[in-house]
């Protein structure tokens, strides 16, 4: 499921990155990276704000479809990724 | 001239490292005050912030370096690469490393990477009174203990702590410290090993970290051991694990890694005493600020509001509820907060409030007129009796100075270099507020929502939403959206920013357009409000088509992904915006002594003498020359005339000069424009030329600053330049002969289509080289 589709409040967990490495590198610094957890807050149009290790973080639509994820199934209790 | 001003050699340098937002700017400016003073690291225009910090009691001076904000040390964009390098270098004592404590884990990914370079370090802990609020607890004891280096917890905003941090830092100076990495045990341990024993003989400085990074593939490290590259993938071959679990991918497995170290040894130092709720304060704004529909409309309110309080002259459009001529008998200082200009005929007028910029800028006019005194142009009668326009000079100190000196004395002094700089000066009350109120919407961290809004729109026209708010600051002056375009990170995209600034209409120009259309209207008959707008729509058109041109021409390959941290919402910090406003000040200001001074010297010579250095009229001057002998040039824009000329010369002044000369010249606009000749389609064109041409010397300053050298400058002249004379002579040709508007159209068309072209070879080419 691409990041910008998905269901907006619920813990998601990164499945896989596929943009460039450049790009990549760039979100795994700022946090999203494969096997972490995020949270979707807002969705305008594809552009998408998230939230990942406790901060806010937007990206354009032509990056959010490159952030595959999937439900977790936990229910979300804190803000804290694992 | 920033070195000799220091009495006395400090004792430690300091290197602030740290995230974006989280609190560095804030706790550089409470650790130096005013002794800041911004320049560029060589060779790129990253922004390097120094200062001193003193403490009285201890005798304690430390100078501090502000490295700009990262999140990583690795080599992707020229902030992470000037700061690696500079605490690599070890130019500096110690390592100041800010984290906030309200965002540890990504933070503490940051501090990781430091640690690896064998340096002494010191960890200030930002905001932790702000998690204390929250219900967590951070033990700062243990933190320090797992680092290994000192950690003091401070309060940036409220200056608490800073003493005890200037102590450890002192104390950490000449300490040596052996450099830790979390790969000591897990799964990359035996590769880095192997690596570094690699490097063993090397005159690697940093072993560790040189190791880690040849590990995780970083493209600068493996450029200086290029003799080592096949050992080193033969180590990182033998690795199955990573292949198992990473897919071989060692960038992010080092990432991951890192992560999970940090969760696995780090999380236990957070005490959450009470659950905070999942959608916090900020978030809750953000549904609203940044809403699909709504984040823009509430966007262009604010933006209306800022523009209104800094050019309005009807201040809330009060004018609707006091009566006509309520201020008319208003008193000299009065005069400075209302409009006192009754029309007897009409019965209106004198109603209306000042916004705070336009009473700002008055005042500094009041000023002007006091040491230069006012020239004031009055209808009056010649010796015949035939109407003609008196020049009435009133008043000013410098001018009764002068009044026995020789003309060409007074006129430097007076017409010259004083009005010259007080044209520009009286400006400078205007872009500051505009100033304010952005460093204050950035501040809160609104800005970063701006961007984010507005990005859909920009990628269209190949720029990204980070370009908007410096654009937009450019229908106000050129100057402060100029500088404004530092918060972009892509240089590419800045400096095509910085390109398409003169082309939004600004402030300054806006008299041209009211003059010219009060002829149009009565000449051709058109409608001034909407000559006048249409004006604003070329600009706006020119920039949209510039910008696609621009970005087929550079060879960029789309624009650059947008990812963006928003920060979390407060409350602007007096101090921080009065500093940073205060720097803007003190270099515009500068400018206006300098080259502004200068060029205006430089320009009234030109409008005063002729070629044997004589004081002679401006029907002789040397402009006038030259503008005969470039006639020709302009003749296919349709006013090939060495008065329109000399006007848009002196329009690179201030472009309020353009209106002012032209009334010099001919007296007034309708006998400038009857007079020459020039048909409608030439006026339109002589007004798109001045649109779109160099702006005015306070903004190519500024842009020079940016552009940060020389010949990108000279580039960016010659790019308006082009610019202002195609558009012009289009305007000018298909407005005389209408059909040539075909001709126009194929070979724009042309010029975009061959640009992608050559664009799309060139990546093909660059691609190639890579694989």
């Amino acid at each position: 499921m691409q990041l910008f589709s998905s269901p907006i409040g619920k813990k998601l967990k990164i499945v896989d990155v596929t943009t460039d490495e450049k790009t990549k590198n760039r979100l795994q610094n700022i946090g999203v990276i494969v096997g972490g957890n995020i949270t979707v807050l807002q969705s305008n149009f594809g552009d998408t704000i998230v939230r990942v290790r406790d901060c806010r973080v937007a990206m354009n639509k032509d990056v959010a479809k490159h952030v595959l994820v999937e439900v977790c199934n936990e229910e979300v209790t804190t803000d804290q990724a694992q | 001239m920033k070195k000799s001003r220091q009495t006395k050699r400090s004792d430690i340098k300091v290197a602030l490292v740290g995230n974006p937002n989280c609190g560095k700017t804030t706790l550089f400016n409470a650790l130096t005050g005013a002794t800041a003073h911004v320049g560029n690291w060589t060779g790129v225009t990253v922004e390097k912030l120094e200062g001193t910090y003193k403490d009285k009691k201890s005798d304690l001076t430390v100078d501090i370096v502000d490295l700009p904000g990262i999140y990583s040390l690795s080599p992707y964009s020229p902030e992470e690469v000037v700061s690696r390098d500079y605490i690599l270098s070890q130019d500096a004592d110690v390592i100041l490393n800010i984290i906030d404590a309200t965002n540890l884990q990504r933070n503490l990914y940051l501090t990781t990477q430091i640690l690896e370079i064998g340096v002494p370090v010191v960890v200030a802990l930002n905001m932790a009174d702000c998690l204390r609020a929250n219900g967590e607890r951070i033990d700062v004891k243990a933190l320090s203990q797992k680092l290994g280096v000192p950690v003091v917890a401070i309060s940036a905003l409220k200056q608490k702590g800073l003493k005890e941090l200037m102590q450890a830092v002192k104390e950490q100076k000449g300490v040596k410290r052996e450099a830790v990495s979390f790969v000591s045990s897990g799964i990359l341990k035996e590769s880095v090993d192997n690596v570094m024993l690699l490097l063993g003989d090397s005159d690697s400085k940093h072993k560790l970290f040189d190791s880690v990074k040849l590990v995780e593939g970083d493209i600068l490290t493996l450029d200086k051991y290029t003799s080592l590259a096949s050992q080193i993938t033969e180590i990182k071959a033998r690795n199955q694990e990573v292949k198992n679990r990473y897919k071989g991918n060692f960038e992010t497995c080092v990432a991951d890694q890192r992560y999970q170290y940090i969760n696995d040894n780090f999380s236990d130092v957070i005490t959450v005493d009470k659950e905070k709720p999942a959608i916090s304060k900020s978030d809750k704004a953000d549904k609203v600020l940044t809403h699909k529909f709504w984040g823009i409309p509430i966007f262009l309110l604010i933006i209306f509001a800022i523009f209104h309080l800094t050019f309005s002259e009807n201040l809330f459009y009060l004018s609707a509820v006091i009566p006509d001529g309520a201020f008319k008998d208003a008193g000299l200082v009065a005069s400075l907060f209302v409009d006192t200009e009754y029309d007897e005929e009409e019965q209106s007028g004198a109603n209306s409030i000042k916004s705070p910029g336009v009473f700002l800028q008055g005042l500094v006019e009041e000023l002007a007129g006091l040491v230069n005194g006012e020239r004031v142009v009055e209808d009056g009668f010649d010796e015949n009796g035939d109407a003609i326009q008196v020049v009435e000079e009133e008043g000013g100190w410098i001018p009764q100075l002068l009044k026995n000196a020789p003309d060409w004395a007074y006129g430097v002094i007076c017409d010259g270099v004083l009005a010259g700089v007080f044209g520009v000066l009286s400006f400078i009350p205007q872009i500051m507020l505009l100033f304010l109120f952005l460093t204050i919407l950035e501040d809160t961290g609104y800005m970063a929502r701006v961007a984010f809004i507005m990005d859909r729109a920009f990628r269209r026209i190949g720029l990204s939403g980070k370009s908007f708010m410096p654009l937009l600051m450019c229908f106000g002056c050129a100057v402060p959206g100029i500088m404004a375009t530092r918060t972009i990170e892509n240089a590419k995209e800045r400096r095509a920013t910085i390109l398409l600034a003169p082309f939004f209409s600004c402030g300054a120009k806006s008299p041209i357009w009211y003059a010219f259309a009060g002829v149009l209207a009565t000449t051709v008959g058109w409608n001034s409000e909407l000559t006048v707008f249409g004006m604003y729509i070329i600009g706006i058109v020119v920039a949209m088509i510039a910008s696609l041109i621009l970005k087929k021409i550079s060879g960029q390959k789309g624009v650059t992904p947008f990812i963006m941290e928003l920060p979390t919402y407060h409350t602007p910090q007096f101090k921080s915006v009065t500093i940073h406003i205060w720097q803007k000040l003190k270099h515009f200001v500068f400018r206006a002594g300098t080259v502004i001074a200068a060029s205006t010297i430089i320009i009234w010579y030109l409008l005063n003498f002729n070629f044997k250095f004589q004081m002679v009229g401006e029907e002789e001057c040397i402009l006038k020359v030259v503008g005969s002998w470039l006639e020709w040039l302009f003749k296919p824009l349709g006013f090939g005339n060495w008065k329109y000329i000399v006007a848009t010369v002196t329009g690179l002044v201030a472009k309020e000069e353009v209106v002012s000369s032209i009334e010099v010249l001919a007296g007034s606009v309708e006998a400038f424009v009857s007079e020459s000749g020039v048909t409608t389609a030439g006026i339109v064109a002589f007004m798109a030329f001045n649109l779109l041409t160099v702006p005015c010397m306070a903004a190519v300053g500024a842009a020079s600053g940016e552009l940060g050298s020389a010949k990108r400058t000279a580039l960016a002249i010659l790019f308006w330049i082009l610019t202002s004379y195609i558009v012009s002579m289009m305007i000018y040709l298909v407005g005389t002969y209408w059909w040539t508007v075909f001709i126009f159209a194929v070979v724009i068309a042309l010029i975009i289509v061959s640009a992608h072209f050559i664009n799309k070879k060139r990546i093909g080419k660059k691609e190639k080289e890579n694989a």
